[in-house]
């Protein structure tokens, strides 16, 4: 085998062992983004319930017929369906993080939130600013079929709500076709500049990597290098 | 006892956790349905409000536009949404309309029984005139029978208009009984002259499906 040749293979099996690990360093940095956000999210849910029920308790403590009062529907709502909501998220988040299910069923659970947090405050207009905050949050994944699954369970809520009790969406019990497409516009609006960033991330991560690796196997060949030298040096002082 | 391979293991674990998914949706769909069921229901129709404004009424009445009257549970939460709704539409048509909101008194009520915030809130309405409606008997004459319930006389004493105006259950946002009043205060017509109410009853009967928690205590005395 020529010099050459041998160099040359030396070369590709160093590139390739660079290669594999850039792919080791992103994906353990991915799976940290995915704990971390997975383990932040956890803890948002559990915040969000117990605020929910916050809310309930202050804002609609009761419902009264008369004279008569009853607890309010809102407190076993914030209480039950919050319970419900964050259940899975969080067992998921503790038992499975990092995993797509986990981050998927944190996602359609946010945005549950953001529904639940508009009914419980009488469908207040400045509480729909939850459902956009939330699509902001779920980019923290840098995973952008996250954002695909928020938005999707947005349009579901709408569609059935648009069929089932157009009221509740418009106000109106007819209303224009397009006002479907007004309320979706400001959401692909939304998540179409996450996603951008969700792949601008990604890339970072993947450029971060790659660097890392090359930094590492620079450094590992000079302690290979300087361990040589070393070894020269007892040999020449006939330590052996 | 042999143990089953750890790949068999986990593919079972896999297969527990997406049945766990899926009953979690179904559970929080079911609640949603729930939620929705509340909040869409409007109250039950009783009497038509006459279509003449009653001469037993004590409430003054407008004769060079139309009188509105939105009558109010004091502690209806759902009512905050109507009144709201209220200072929306009287930001628009204030001067177009006299607007009254009538709190339920209901007869041996304590001393703090108008003591809310939604007395204050719509204290708080430009343009709104805010009432006691002593034992509910304005309530009674115009056939009003839900908190939030809405009846609109022309200037000669004509029924306009008599529903609500959200379109859920304490639930702010567009309605079509909203609608329908911006229409006849702008064009003079309306496609329809009604609306679903949704609020507290103005009764004292406990329904069937409310938990008894609690009533006042009977105290007669002062009033807010």
């Amino acid at each position: 085998m020529s010099v050459a040749r041998k160099a040359l293979e030396m070369t590709q099996a160093a590139t390739e062992a660079i290669v594999q690990r850039a792919e080791t360093r992103y994906e353990a940095h991915r799976q940290e983004t995915f704990r971390s956000a997975d383990r932040m999210f956890a803890a948002l849910m559990i915040g969000q319930w117990i605020f929910a029920i916050f809310i309930a308790l202050t804002v609609s403590p009761y419902g009264w017929q008369g004279k008569v009062k009853a607890v309010h529907m809102h407190v076993w709502i914030a209480v039950f369906l919050g319970a419900a909501i964050t259940s899975l998220p969080v067992a998921l988040a503790w038992f499975r993080p990092g995993e797509p299910l986990t981050r998927h069923a944190v996602a359609v659970g946010q945005m549950l939130w953001s529904a639940l947090l508009i009914h419980l405050t009488g469908g207040r207009i400045e509480t729909h600013f939850h459902v956009f905050g939330s699509l902001a949050l779920l980019a923290f994944y840098r995973d952008w079929p996250v954002l695909i699954t928020g938005t999707v369970v947005v349009a579901t809520d709408h569609l059935l709500r648009g069929i089932l009790w157009p009221e509740s969406v418009y106000g109106i019990p007819n209303p224009e076709w397009w006002r479907f497409l007004e309320h979706a516009f400001w959401v692909v609006f939304c998540i179409s500049f996450l996603i951008l960033s969700c792949r601008r991330s990604q890339k970072d991560m993947r450029v971060m990597a790659e660097r890392g690796a090359e930094l590492e196997a620079l450094s590992e060949n000079q302690w290979r290098n300087s361990s040589v030298l070393e070894r020269a040096a007892a040999d020449t002082r006939g330590d052996r | 006892m042999k143990r089953a391979p750890a790949s068999d293991r986990s593919s079972l674990a896999s297969r527990l956790v997406w049945i766990a998914a899926a009953a979690w949706l179904a559970a929080v769909a079911g609640g949603f349905a729930i939620l929705w069921k509340y909040k869409s229901t409007p109250a039950a129709e009783g009497a038509l409000a006459p279509e003449q404004w009653p001469a037993a009424s004590a409430v003054t009445r407008g004769t060079s536009r139309p009188t509105l009257l939105l009558f109010a549970h004091p502690r209806c939460t759902c009512t905050r949404a109507s009144l709201a709704e209220l200072a929306r539409m009287m930001a628009r048509f204030h001067d177009r309309v006299d607007a009254r909101v009538l709190f339920w008194m209901p007869p041996g009520a304590p001393p703090d029984w108008n003591a809310t915030d939604l007395w204050t809130s719509a204290e708080r309405i430009p343009g709104v005139t805010v009432l006691r409606d002593e034992g509910g008997r304005e309530a009674s004459t115009f056939a009003v029978a839900t908190s939030g319930g809405v009846v609109l006389y022309d200037g000669r004493g004509r029924l306009l208009f008599r529903g609500g105006i959200t379109a859920a259950r304490g639930h702010e946002g567009d309605s079509f009984g909203q609608e329908r009043i911006a229409s006849l205060l702008t064009t003079g017509a309306a496609d329809r002259a009604d609306a679903p109410v949704f609020g507290c009853a103005l009764e004292d009967e406990p329904p069937a499906r409310m938990a008894r928690a609690g009533t006042f205590t009977s105290n007669r005395g002062g009033e807010r």
